[in-house]
């Protein structure tokens, strides 16, 4: 019996495994493209500086370097690989399935965080040591390689929505499933976006400055460089919706919260609003103001574009083959990969999991609540909770029914073949519907598992006793 | 659990290169992140050390030990990053598993390393414009900050050893029978193993102390009478921490797992105690202040730091293909040039390029009082480091441009 190459699951009941890598992974990109847009900046000021003979404004550079020495070579380099860890226990064939296929693009970008590691001490502890021509040079050499690795981590997160081109589920290959239309519209949005981060987080710095001539100028160079990437980055979120996946545009009208439409609007009206009142006055620029639109970018902008780029991938975690439940859902010839379905279809999961203890492999009316837990653990739990807290819990979706044949009928009938366009097709054998709904059902009903269990035994011994007759 | 069923669990993609060189990398950027790491936590011992003497060169060298540490931390996190990505390639089963079945411990290593860290800039913060012999404030942050280091570094040993035992895993999955994913397994910490790779940032701090002083010998504004110090002091703890990984790593192999006992004698286990040997034994040699070799002794730590890693790998290698049936080179290649290329024209052709730069320029100024500017060579490597750059996005968007016109 060949199995599925299902790992164990992590399951965090309060919070859900999904939202715990959701929060990691916001925070980590306003640290982490801040720090590209700070670069890209540090090597326009310092050229400046050469050019025109202006130390002071390496004095800048100076202060927010050490700031962010903190701010994303501590916390965002830190998140950084936190991303790979949580999504790691979370969903580890969708991180698999992203370090398989990119393996030498991320390793690239690993030479290019060496290079950002040494570039930004170097800035921050040459200032004044080295020449004006060679600080220039380490500027520029700084901001090139941070601008990289922007370059080649968003063609990996397109992957997760889906391959570059079509070419890569027929003839595979890096290429193929790298670049593309939606990666090049992501590429573009994020690049302008990260100015924008760029201009709120060194506006915290700038509103510590005590010189007024030089903070003045720096919170205006600061303003129309946000004004003017907020209204790109805006812009180039339209062209990135036009990328998306036909089925998205479904899931963008189905499923995102009603929240998500005022909520990028308010973020919008406020960083502009922000950056307006800034150029105008730059002396209202406080440690205060800069902090909370640091806060609300993150709230209102950050989260609410992760998660739904998060929902609008469903069922898929990965490239459009691995589900989000972990199981390989098609066939991708040109990387050798098979589809589990039909195994999964045949043996049931039971059967297949390399993973579950041996007493949950047969379904018993003693243990069905625990077998359908292990089957919700396994299949559900990626997306849905199991508690009442945390991401898409699981129980909201049956109302308060405890008919433990209604849920299962209703539940294979939404899922046995992937009726639902943004669930997976789940085809489990007949008895593990029924387990899995006995666990639904008691999510609601404690009593509901005792319940089934003496109606099976007393079903089983009418048949007994009609065998014996 | 068998090794069909370890091979089932690899990922379907397959290999874009052959697994070997995946493991080679692996070793190679293990060592030098492991190396990062001994002097992150020696470098933060002395610190402390520092905090507490009343001795005003030891102050003076902790201070300076501080900017070491904080820097470290940085590289030892950037230089983890590969060996942690090469793991999944190749031992995607084993690392993955692991993994999730500690996955409490896992996303706490995110949060206490961000709390160490953190903690070791607040002890910056506090002191970094003090007297160097000045009394030092708030030495409980870089106590603690050393404290939770440890714990992150047990996390990972922790990662590290449960991977080697998939016998165990249904068991700490579901014991009894019964699902736990909570992550809340802690399991096969050997204190010999943890000890030994502790123990070394003892050598490891003594080394770079040794260079150290050598180092500085060109610059006038440092003092003679501290430099020897702190030289004397590195040797010192280069010949005793030696000694002490040295036998810890003795107890290592003494206490390895039924499984693997034979492999204590294997000449992995004799050629990395002897590269530690004579490592310890470099940077133990008295010299004259300004005398280069002095240099060397980091260098020397970092290759016995590679031969530990080889040793290291080759008893996970025995392990996991002799016991349980893995065995590497059987993992599906599905050749890619393009990206193959690409990592290692990056790594040798940029990496080299900005690097030499960068370091040489870091270097210079270190030994130059007052400002330093770099000579023709060292300038036209730095032109040609920023075209190297350019180069690379000139080819990311030709050859990205090119696919999405097909």
């Amino acid at each position: 019996m060949d199995f599925l190459g299902l790992f164990p699951t992590w399951y965090e009941a309060g919070l859900g495994s999904g939202w715990v890598v959701g929060i990691i992974a916001t925070v980590h990109v306003l640290f982490s493209h801040t720090a590209v847009g700070a670069a890209l900046f540090f090597g326009y000021l310092a050229t400046v500086a050469y050019r025109n003979d202006r130390p002071e404004l390496l004095d800048y550079i100076r202060r927010y370097g050490l700031f962010l020495l903190v701010f994303s070579y501590v916390l965002g380099s830190i998140t950084g690989p936190g991303i790979w860890y949580s999504t790691t226990v979370a969903s580890p064939r969708g991180i698999s399935a992203l370090i398989h296929n990119f393996v030498w693009g991320w390793s690239a970008e690993w030479v290019f965080f060496v290079i950002e590691v040494v570039g930004v001490y170097s800035m921050v502890y040459l200032v004044g040591k080295v020449d004006g021509r060679t600080y220039m040079k380490i500027s520029w050499i700084f901001g090139g390689a941070s601008l990289t690795t922007m370059l080649i981590i968003v063609g990996i997160l397109s992957f997760m929505m889906w391959p570059g081109t079509e070419g890569y589920m027929q003839e595979g290959g890096y290429l193929y499933g790298y670049y593309g239309a939606n990666q090049f519209a992501q590429l573009a949005m994020r690049v302008a976006f990260m100015f924008t981060m760029n201009a709120v987080v060194g506006g915290i710095v700038v509103s510590g400055m005590k010189t007024d001539a030089l903070k003045r100028e720096m919170a205006r160079k600061l303003a129309v460089l946000g004004l003017v990437s907020a209204a790109a980055g805006f812009a180039l979120l339209n062209w990135y919706m036009a990328t998306l996946p036909p089925y998205a545009a479904t899931m963008v009208q189905t499923r995102l919260p009603e929240r998500f439409g005022p909520s990028m609007l308010i973020t919008l009206g406020l960083t502009a609003g922000y950056f307006l009142l800034t150029l105008i006055r730059p002396r209202v620029l406080v440690p205060g103001l800069a902090g909370s639109m640091t806060v609300v970018l993150l709230v209102f902008g950050l989260w609410p574009e992760e998660t739904a780029r998060e929902s609008l991938r469903k069922p898929y975690v990965a490239g459009q083959y691995v589900y989000s439940n972990q199981v390989i859902a098609r066939d991708v010839p040109g990387m050798g990969i098979s589809s589990e379905l039909p195994m999964l279809e045949a043996h049931g999961l039971l059967a297949t999991h390399a993973f579950l203890p041996d007493e949950l492999r047969q379904v018993t009316p003693g243990n069905a609540a625990q077998v359908g837990e292990a089957i919700a653990l396994s299949m559900c739990a990626n997306c849905h909770s199991l508690s009442d807290t945390g991401m898409r819990p699981i129980r909201d979706y049956y109302g308060d029914v405890t008919d433990v044949a209604a849920i299962r009928d209703y539940s294979k009938a939404a899922m046995a073949t992937g009726a639902t366009m943004y669930m997976p097709a789940i085809p489990l054998k007949d008895i593990e519907w029924e387990a899995l709904a006995v666990f639904l059902a008691s999510l609601e009903d404690e009593t509901v598992p005792a319940q089934y269990a003496a109606e099976k035994r007393a079903e089983g011994r009418k048949l007994a006793q009609k065998e014996g007759d | 659990m068998e090794g069909a069923i370890l091979e089932g669990l690899r990922d379907p993609a397959g290999l874009p290169f052959y697994p070997q060189v995946f493991l080679a990398l692996s070793v190679l950027t293990f060592a030098l992140h492991i190396f990062a790491v001994q002097l992150m936590l020696g470098a933060s011992g002395l610190t402390i050390w520092g905090a507490m003497s009343t001795n005003p060169h030891m102050r003076r060298l902790g201070l300076s030990m501080l900017n070491v540490a904080k820097i470290s931390v940085s590289v030892a996190i950037v230089l983890g990053v590969a060996p942690l990505l090469f793991v999944q390639v190749i031992y995607d089963p084993f690392w993955y598993t692991a993994n999730v079945l500690s996955a409490r411990y896992v996303i706490g290593f995110i949060v206490v390393l961000i709390a160490a860290y953190l903690a070791m800039y607040f002890y910056y913060f506090r002191n970094y414009h003090a007297d160097p012999a000045a009394p030092r404030k708030s030495a409980w942050s870089m106590i603690a900050s050393i404290l939770l280091m440890l714990a992150v570094g047990s996390i990972m040993h922790v990662l590290s050893r449960e991977m080697l035992f998939p016998e165990e895993w249904k068991a700490w999955y579901a014991p009894g029978g019964q699902i736990d994913p909570s992550g809340a397994n802690f399991r096969a910490f050997s204190p010999f193993r943890f000890g030994f790779f502790i123990a070394m940032a003892v050598p490891v701090a003594g080394a770079w102390l040794v260079a150290f002083r050598s180092y500085f010998a060109t610059r006038g504004d440092v003092g003679g009478d501290y430099l020897d110090f702190v030289g004397g002091l590195g040797r010192r703890m280069a010949a005793v921490g030696t000694a002490l990984a040295l036998a810890l790593g003795a107890g290592w192999m003494l206490s390895l797992p039924e499984k693997a006992a034979g492999f204590a004698g294997s000449p992995f286990v004799w050629i990395a105690a002897l590269g530690l040997l004579a490592a310890g034994l470099f940077a133990s040699v008295d010299r004259a202040r300004d005398n280069t070799w002095a240099l060397m002794a980091p260098v020397v730590f970092v290759v016995a730091s590679l031969l530990t890693a080889t040793g290291r790998e080759a008893l996970r290698f025995a392990i996991l293909k002799g016991q349980h049936g893995y065995d590497i080179a059987t993992y599906k290649v599905n050749l890619d040039v393009y990206s193959t290329a690409l990592f290692f024209g990056t790594f040798a052709i940029v990496g080299g390029l900005v690097l030499s730069f960068l370091l040489g320029v870091l270097w210079n100024a270190g030994r130059t009082q007052g400002v330093y500017t770099p000579g023709p060579v060292l300038s036209r490597l730095g032109t040609a480091a920023i075209w190297s750059i350019g180069l690379w996005v000139i080819q990311f968007f030709a050859f990205g441009f090119t696919v999405w016109a097909q």
